[in-house]
């Protein structure tokens, strides 16, 4: 029965790293910018809903409703400076510029609330749980995270295939030069992306910082398993990056149930297995051509 | 009245190879206006710089009026300069429809309603209204360039830049697709097309420009330039065959 639970615990994590990854692969899919700040952005969610709640009283639990939007402006600002910028240089240039982020926002996070943990307290809603047999707990925060990582996905998936503004975000993504010569302001739109992906991420370190602790230097971890979450489920693929998320979070729990150690180091081999099996990952797309 | 497009005193080399050397000419509002040349003579890198994706080294693109140097390729696209593509750039994951909406959306400022009835008229003229649900990535060599096209024309273009759309097709394609340019040119929409079919350049245009060496070496009435000294020079060998058969 432990290990059952092993997958269902695997399964609700999934959502997790699920809802980290899917502003990673936006901004892969539609800039091609490999953005190694991804991790350190949750971070500063959470240490932005640490200094802003208080203030607004507004519950923690609706803490994101402050930092998401104001991550989505701040995701389209960046993006039509600094990012933009490095992109017109070469795609090495802006590689460096997000890891250079990386640096210097742990960095100024260090300095400004030192390296001590901090969490956003929701009180007991993070305690209570379902319990169909006394081995299964099923966390009703876990079930939210992951309802709303399929929710946002789902969206997501929706504004895209659907929307005139997601239109303009496949036309750039597939050639933003050809998109150009038929009047497409593509900076704009890829100033739009960025916005979707911050705010993913927002919503992805807010929600992480309501379940364990963050610091400073967490940014890393979370970018790892974004970046596991998306190969595993292939580049390109909103739904993959779900499946990606949930197939490494029951590997990891699945090696801690083995042995506590075994956790990470099982995530990392399912990952490298699917690497060398199925390079494109489990829903890459064939690109055509 | 005031030409639509004006090329003023152009100048742009690549490294030490000249692409265009003091190049002037003018373009008449609806006019059908081609241009030859032999390889390498800078009639693309021309294009790149009508269209903004190419900045001259020196000279002025005026286009109605109103010199357009500073322009990005998008804001000039909605001043009404269209083009298309040598080798067909569709944005292939999406369909047929989808990628002409997005111009008339973008290049033609056109929403809703209007967008779709641009985006359904050019690909009625250039006869792809069955393939509007196909994947523009599963198209054929023909249909893709009827696409580059269809998608030049949705955005209600004043002027087409056409970069080779006939290459490679056969005699029967090449002659659907003169059809669809002069549809466009005679509903007013200047037509510049470089071409090397000579033949499809003859069936369509009124005025020949013959590009070599970054320079002008002939403008005017297609067999006048086909038949000048200078420009069979350039052209020895099979175009000169296809000068002889107009002259």
């Amino acid at each position: 029965m432990s290990w059952l639970n092993a997958i269902i615990q695997g399964i609700l994590t999934g959502g997790f790293y699920a809802l980290f990854a899917c502003g990673l692969s936006l901004l892969f899919g539609v800039m091609g910018i490999i953005n190694l700040a991804h991790g350190d952005l949750a971070v500063i969610a959470g240490y932005v809903a640490v200094l802003l709640i208080p203030e607004t009283h507004v519950p923690v639990v609706w803490s994101f409703v402050v930092v998401v939007p104001i991550f989505a402006v701040g995701g389209y600002i960046l993006q039509r400076t600094l990012l933009q910028a490095s992109l017109d240089r070469d795609p090495f240039t802006t590689l460096l510029v997000t890891f250079g982020l990386s640096v210097v926002a742990e960095n100024a996070l260090l300095e400004a609330f030192s390296s001590n943990g901090q969490s956003l307290n929701i009180g007991s809603l993070i305690a209570h749980s379902f319990n169909p047999t006394t081995s299964i707990s099923l966390s009703y925060f876990s079930l939210t995270v992951l309802g709303v990582a399929v929710v946002v996905l789902g969206a997501l998936q929706l504004f895209l295939s659907r929307s005139g503004t997601g239109r303009l975000i496949r036309a750039v993504a597939d050639d933003k030069e050809a998109a150009q010569l038929v009047g497409v302001n593509y900076r704009h739109i890829f100033g739009i992306a960025a916005a979707i992906a911050f705010a993913t991420v927002a919503l992805a370190g807010i929600a992480s910082g309501m379940y364990t602790e963050f610091a400073p230097t967490s940014g890393p971890a979370n970018l790892l398993f974004a970046f596991e979450s998306v190969v595993i489920g292939g580049i390109g693929s909103l739904w993959g990056t779900l499946v990606g998320g949930i197939v490494l979070g029951v590997a990891q729990q699945i090696g801690a149930q083995i042995n506590p150690a075994y956790q990470v180091l099982a995530g990392h081999i399912v990952f490298l297995a699917v690497l060398a099996v199925r390079p494109r990952g489990l829903f890459g797309l064939r690109t055509s051509s | 009245m005031a030409p639509l497009l004006e090329l003023v005193h152009v100048k742009k080399r690549f490294g030490q190879v000249t692409i265009a050397e003091d190049v002037s000419f003018a373009v008449e509002q609806g006019a059908a206006v081609g241009i030859v040349g032999p390889n390498g003579a800078g009639k693309t890198t021309l294009f790149g710089v009508v269209s903004g994706d190419v900045r001259p080294d020196a000279g002025d693109v005026v286009f109605d009026g109103r010199v357009v140097n500073r322009l990005d390729p998008a804001a000039r696209c909605r001043l009404g300069i269209g083009r298309t593509y040598q080798v067909p750039r569709p944005f292939d994951k999406m369909t047929v429809f989808e990628n002409v909406l997005v111009a008339a959306q973008q290049g033609a400022r056109a929403r809703g309603g209007v967008s779709h009835a641009h985006a359904l008229r050019a690909l009625e003229s250039t006869r792809l209204s069955d393939d509007a649900n196909r994947l523009a990535g599963s198209l054929g060599l023909l249909q893709r360039k009827r696409l580059e096209l269809a998608r030049a024309i949705a955005t209600q273009p004043r002027l087409l830049l056409l970069d080779e759309v006939a290459g490679g097709l056969t005699d029967l394609e090449v002659r659907e697709l003169v059809d669809v340019v002069r549809a466009a040119n005679a509903q007013g929409i200047a037509v510049i097309w470089i071409e090397h079919v000579v033949r499809a350049l003859l069936a369509t245009v009124d005025r020949l420009l013959c590009l070599a060496g970054g320079e002008v070496i002939g403008d005017g009435l297609p067999r006048d330039v086909l038949a000048s000294p200078r420009v069979r020079d350039v052209y020895l060998g099979t175009d000169a065959t296809a000068a002889e058969s107009v002259a």
